[in-house]
This record gives structure tokens, sequence and C-alpha cells, in this order.
């Protein structure tokens, strides 16, 4: 029996009549009364997610909107920036984890603040089920009052808060934002029912910014950020919830998480499981890279591995309630049935679960960067004949024994300043044509969380960007099934949720197109 | 094996092999170059300089050190390009796979080369005018270290994690390729110069140095890419998983789930 129940935000209207809020609140107070460099603080736990605390101009934690009022000083010796500082991992397995051990740290400290200022040993964390019903895709109204019932001013209340139509007005737009990743059978790794790199992320190393996001971390994670944080008035600055080195500034990041992390645990309680991989397991300090390390309350270094997170019954806390995941639909089945194999779909083997990812293959790329700018780009993917037909011959024979090839639309390579945008990725879009009216020619939406800090030259990955895998394979059926697979382009069209500020600056390296088949 | 698992393989196994091979015929080379591209010491006593000279290149033609210093190059830079010949194999069209990465290799050998000729000048008035003294490489060894602890060098390092997008048709392919091989050599040779240039000026003792540079080297490139600044650099990641595994090997990190400490106070 868990010590400790996690419940909905939104219990009592998501108002300070919630009490769990208005103890939050209150802790979230006492943290930050703290000093930059005490290890309990608000800014402290901030900065391990992700800081700017040098950085001179904004996003640099001196020149960001108030409240709250950042400090900058006093700085923690290097030794302790080293172990504990820029330590979130991202686009990577271990993004689950992680995030799982560093909720645990600051609901233990915000406990301990709590039960000093009289409250409830019982605290935990809410979650903010933006899938919710009714109201709960709007953040919770005690966000937005700027004062607490007693008149002081409210901690969970940040200026730097635009929404995703840069308004102040905070929601999750769904769709886009989607559970589709609730279905995925592999959390690393792909096959028919995983598009890559898998529920949880690819396989990597220590990973504070990589390349690609595993796909809960895609939708809704990096979408949730980007929307709840949006762009300011003017385009020039963005908001706290949308680049990782300022994030967990605003309180509402925790509860996010909280429901990322509650959606891990529905995804392993409806029967999917986490790696074995003792690299998983052990972390990356196995391999001699950094190790996952907190402060909990008393100031001791709480280091621990995956395998102490992978399941709700390891870590003494619980939901008020997982949501439920739904069967879906095997993806080969429903492909084999719309490319006119029905007695194969038929036949596919429900209980497979395997990684399927031999042979993937380059199908054909545009030339050139695509800047992103104000309302859009397109550009146009040239095709490989030769690579094409492998294609078109596999849709063409599909069966469950030779299953059609999987095609996947790639963003290479993506760079830029500006964290706060979601980019809709469309597949011959007609010139003119309205976007929302096609939304079967959706490659897919993606976030550019972690933009800035992935195109840094002395950054985690050299200044590589973010990169994106979509999978595309049904609109590929699509384009098989009327015949219009014998071309030797595509047009790709990316579309900004808002018009990308003029002072902003994000390219693609390259679009391409890749098949997995045999 | 998952794909992913077997592309690895289909180009590390080559690239070990490759890079073993290269050491063997280095240290296996009896009463030759003694394991790389290194002047002949002479017995040379009051011979004037012209002369010294002639004698020291009839002694070591110019071919056969730069096949010296290509066979040490595949040795200790090989392992390094793995990622890099992944990222390449990866990006390109399965047709011209083998094309981008010879392309890549041929830019990086040839910033390489132009290294070599500096770096064998180099060795060459050090065994004209102090040929038995270790003050030379001494003198580099601290230059070396110096460097080695650097912002700069950091950054340099950082740079050689880069793996950039590649244009996959035509002409455009094969430029990119070049290029990609090109700007990697330079950052790498920014990264090594000094550590390829010390072994080279000891009188004695050039197989143990080359070695021990080779697994620093090695040991570099297993870092992760960080904020340019002073620190010790190169054998730290190499250390920690020396001692990780060694705890992993004793059990003291186990899959049986220990229980959390007590995380309140």
């Amino acid at each position: 029996m868990a010590t400790y129940t996690r419940t909905n935000a939104w219990n009592n209207s998501g108002t300070f009549a919630n009490a769990d809020l208005l103890w939050y609140a209150k802790g979230v107070g006492a943290m930050q009364k703290r000093a930059l460099d005490d290890l309990s603080s608000w800014w402290f736990f901030a900065a391990m997610h992700g800081e700017y605390v040098k950085d001179t101009a904004f996003p640099g934690w001196g020149h960001l909107p108030q409240p709250p009022s950042t400090p900058t000083t006093p700085q923690p010796s290097t030794s302790v920036w080293n172990k504990y500082w820029d330590q979130c991992q991202h686009q990577s397995w271990y993004f689950l984890p992680w995030h799982r051990g560093y909720l645990l740290a600051l609901e233990a400290q915000i406990r301990a603040a709590v039960v000093s200022l009289g409250g409830p040993s019982s605290w935990a964390l809410p979650y903010w089920d933006y899938f919710g019903p009714g109201t709960q895709y709007q953040i919770p109204p005690a966000f937005t009052a700027t004062t607490l019932p007693d008149g002081s001013h409210n901690p969970l209340y940040v200026d730097a808060r635009y929404g995703p139509q840069n308004n102040g007005n905070i929601y999750i737009p769904i769709p886009p934002v989607n559970q589709d990743c609730m279905s995925n059978d592999l959390f690393t790794g792909t096959n028919h029912n995983t598009p890559p790199p898998g529920f949880g992320g690819p396989k990597t190393g220590f990973s504070h910014s990589g390349n690609t996001s595993g796909n809960l971390e895609n939708n809704p994670h990096n979408l949730v950020h980007v929307y709840v944080g949006g762009t300011a008035p003017g385009g020039a600055t963005y908001g706290l919830m949308s680049d990782p080195g300022i994030a967990a500034l605003d309180p509402i990041f925790y509860l996010h998480h909280c429901n990322i992390d509650r959606m891990w645990a529905a995804w392993n309680n409806s029967g999917k499981t986490n790696p074995t991989d003792t690299k998983w397991l052990n972390g990356p300090a196995s391999q001699g890279q950094r190790e996952f390390v907190m402060p909990i309350p008393g100031n001791n270094a709480w280091v621990y591995t995956p395998d102490q997170m992978d399941s709700l019954s390891k870590v003494d806390y619980t939901y008020d309630s997982l949501p439920a995941v739904a069967p879906a639909a095997n993806q080969l089945s429903q492909r084999l049935t719309q490319l006119g194999a029905s007695a194969a779909a038929a036949r596919v083997n429900e209980g497979a679960s395997v990684a399927q990812d031999q042979n993937e293959e380059l199908v054909g790329a545009n030339a050139g960067a695509l800047p992103i700018k104000g309302t859009g780009a397109g550009t146009t993917v040239r095709l490989a004949a030769d690579v094409l037909h492998k294609v078109s011959a596999s849709l063409a024979g599909a069966s469950e024994t030779a299953p059609p090839d999987r095609v996947f639309l790639h963003l290479e390579n993506v760079r830029g300043t500006h964290d706060a945008l979601a980019l809709g990725v469309y597949i011959n879009l007609p010139a003119g044509a309205n976007p929302n009216d096609h939304p079967e020619l959706l490659a897919g939406t993606v976030g550019l969380f972690g933009l800035r800090r992935a195109s840094r030259k002395d950054g985690e990955h050299s200044g590589d960007g973010l990169s994106f895998v979509l999978e595309v394979s049904k609109i590929f059926d699509a384009l098989h099934l009327r015949n219009a697979l014998d071309t030797d382009s595509l047009q790709v069209t990316i579309v900004p949720h808002q018009a990308v500020p003029d002072t902003a600056e994000v390219t693609v390296g390259r679009v391409s197109i890749y098949r997995l088949g045999q | 094996m998952t794909g992913d698992a077997q592309e690895l393989a289909r180009v590390r196994n080559p690239v070990l092999l490759l890079s073993a091979a290269a050491w063997i015929l280095l240290l296996a080379n009896p009463g030759g170059m003694v394991g790389h591209a290194h002047f002949h010491a002479m017995r040379s006593g009051g011979l004037p300089l012209g002369a010294r000279f002639r004698m020291l290149l009839a002694m070591n033609p110019p071919a056969a050190l730069a096949a010296s210093w290509l066979l040490m190059l595949v040795a200790m830079m090989a392992p390094v390009l793995i990622p890099h010949v992944r990222h390449i194999r990866r990006r390109s069209f399965r047709r011209r796979r083998a094309r981008s990465t010879a392309l890549f290799a041929a830019g990086y050998g040839a910033i390489w080369m132009a290294v070599g000729a500096v770096v064998l000048a180099i060795d060459l008035a050090v065994k004209l005018f102090a040929q038995q003294s270790y003050l030379p490489a001494a003198g580099v060894l601290l230059l070396a270290s110096v460097w080695q602890f650097s912002p700069s060098k950091q950054r340099c390092l950082n740079r050689c994690h880069a793996n950039t997008e590649l244009a996959a048709f035509g002409p455009a392919a094969d430029f990119d390729a070049l290029r990609f091989g090109v700007r990697h050599g330079l950052w790498c040779a920014a990264s090594c110069w000094a550590l390829m240039l010390f072994p080279m000026l000891l009188p004695r003792g050039h197989v143990v140095a080359m070695a021990a540079v080779a697994v620093l080297i090695l040991s570099e490139r297993l870092e992760r890419p960080m904020p340019p600044a002073w620190r010790w650099r190169g054998l730290g990641t190499l250390t920690r998983i020396a001692i990780a595994q060694a705890r992993i090997g004793m059990g003291a990190r186990t899959r049986a789930a220990r229980s959390l400490p007590a995380l309140n106070a």
C-alpha cells in the first residue's frame, strides 16, 4: 500500500479550494526564499533541470520577466555545479526514469516545507490531466491567480507564460496534442505499432540534450511545454515553459511532468514492459558517465538508477486514477486492410511485439537547408526512382508474411533560437489550401522544446540540433491506392502554430524520406 | 539482433579489424621504422649539416615515411571515426554509401597527411640538431599538456562530435561527404596535433608512447561535448567505466531493486 497518493489538480475546480494546490503554492514560496546555491531551493532544483545562469541576454536567468524574481547569485561551487546542475535527460531512454526521480526529490522538498508550515505530511504533487473531461485541458485557475486567498503574492503565477495563442490564455489544444503514444508496444525500438524511436526514447548514454525524442516525450510532453510557454507579444522572447533551461522555474512544470509520469505508469499497467537491458537499468553512471543525483531534505545526496524507478511499486506513491488505455487496432492489420489485403489482415499475429527495424534506407531528400519563417515554408523532396519502386512493390504485394514497407519523414538537424514553436508537417498539401482541411495529409506535429541548446556548437551534440521522425506509412498507402506513387518528388509543407517571429531563426537542415522493410 | 545493432557491427567490426591490422604492420616491422615514421638515428659525428641532411633523407625516403604515417593514422584514428561512418551510411542512398564513406575518408586523410608533412619536417629538424636529446620531446609534452587541459582543446573536441547534414543526390552529395571529412579532419588535427607529434620526437620508447597516446585519444572520444573550460581532461571516462564495471562485476549494483532511502526528513 503506497504511502502517498497524487491527485488531480482540477479537483475543487482547480482553485485554491484544492488544499493540495494551496499547500503546493506555500511550499513553492518557501523554496523560493532560499538562495540559488542552497541545495533545497526552488532555483537549485530548476537549475538541475537546465539553466542559463551565466548567459548575458534572454533566456539568461538575469534577463527573465518577473515574477518570479530569478537569482543568478550566489552560484554554487564548481564541483556542486558539475555534480547536480544541467542533469535532465531528454531525447533518451533515460527521459522517463530520470524525471520520475526528479519529481520524487522535488516532492520531498515541498512536503518538508509544507510540514514545517503546519500542513499535512501526506501532501503529494498533483497532476494536470490535460486529456481529462470538461475544462481540464485548461491550466488550473490556481496558476493564473495573482494572489493567494490571504491576499499575499501567489508563487504559482509567473509572468512569462503566454499560451498557444501568445495571449496569456493557457490551454492545451487537443488535437494536435494526443495520447497516440499509449498504443505503442515498445519502450525502445520500433515495430508496426511503435514509431521509432519507441515510447520511452532511443538508447543513448547520459543525454542532457539529444537528437530524437521518444514518442511520449514528443507528444504530449514537448508540445505541452511549447503551448504553455508560448511566445511573448512582440516575438523577441518566449515563455518559461518553452525552453528546458528555464522551464522548471514555472511551477506548472512539475504538474505537467507528474501527468507524463502517470501516463508512463498507465502504459506499464496496460501490460507494456520497460527495458531489461542492464545499460538502462544501471543508468549512464555504469558506463562511466554522470550519475543521476538529487538533494533530499537534510541536504543529503540521493543517487538513483532507472532500475529503482521502473515501477510504481518501488516508489511508494500511486495516482488516484490511471487513464485507461484502450486496446488499439494493430497497425499492420489496418494497413493491410486499407491496401486491399483483408484476408492477410485477419491472419496478422496480434501478439507480436518484437522490434522490426531491419533495412532502413534513404528514399529521397530535399536540397539545401530550409528556413522556417513567417507562416510556414515548403520544400520539394526528390525521390530516387529505384528505391521508391521498392516501396511501391512492397505495398502492392503486401501480406502478413511480407509486410508493406513502413515509410518515415525525417526532419534532420533542425536548429534555431526559438523553442516556442509547434510545427505541423504536411505531405502534398495543395497550394493555397487550409492545412486544417487536410488532416489526412498531416505527417505529424512536433514541438521545438530544446531547440536552442541543441543548436549550440559547444552543446552536447556539437550543434547538430534536433531531429524528428514522423511515420507516414498511411499517407504513402493512400498515394499508392491513388496510383500517385509513380512520381519523382513530394511536396513537404511545414506550418508553425503561430507566425515565426522575425527575430527568430529556425532552419531544417534536411527533409528526407526513409523506408524500413525487406 | 536489432537493425541498429546489426548496422553498428557492420561498421565497427571492419574498422576495428583495419585498425588492428595497421597496428600489427607497424609493430612487426623489423629493422624498419620501429612503429612509425621516425627518422633513423644516425651516428653522424662531425659531418657538416648538409651531408647529414642528405644522409637522413637517403635512409628515410619520403614515400616510405608517408606510408608509415598513413599506417599510424589508420591504427590510431580509425576507431574514432566509427560514429561518423555510421552517420554517413545512414544519411546516404544505399547505392552510394561506400562512395560517400570513401570520400569522407579521403577528405579526412588529406588533412592528416598535410599535418604529417609538418610533423615529419619537425622530426627531421630535431634529428638534425638534437637527435639523442629528450628535450624536444619534453618540450612538446609540456605544450601538449597545456593544450590538453585548455578550453580551446575542449572546443575542438566538441566539434569532433558533429554529424552534420549531407546532400543526398549527385555532385552535391560527393562534395558534402568530402567536406565532412575535411572539416572533421581539421577539428581532429586541432585536437590531437601535439599528441601525435610527441611520440615522434622521443629518441627511444616511441612505440609505448604511441600506444599511450592511442588510449588517450580513444578515451577522450568517449567523453561527451561540454562547455570549454580549464580542466583535467582525457582519461576520466575510461577510469569511471573501469570502476563502474568492476563494481557491477562485484555485484554491488545488482538488478534486484534496492529499496529507496527515506526521502523525507
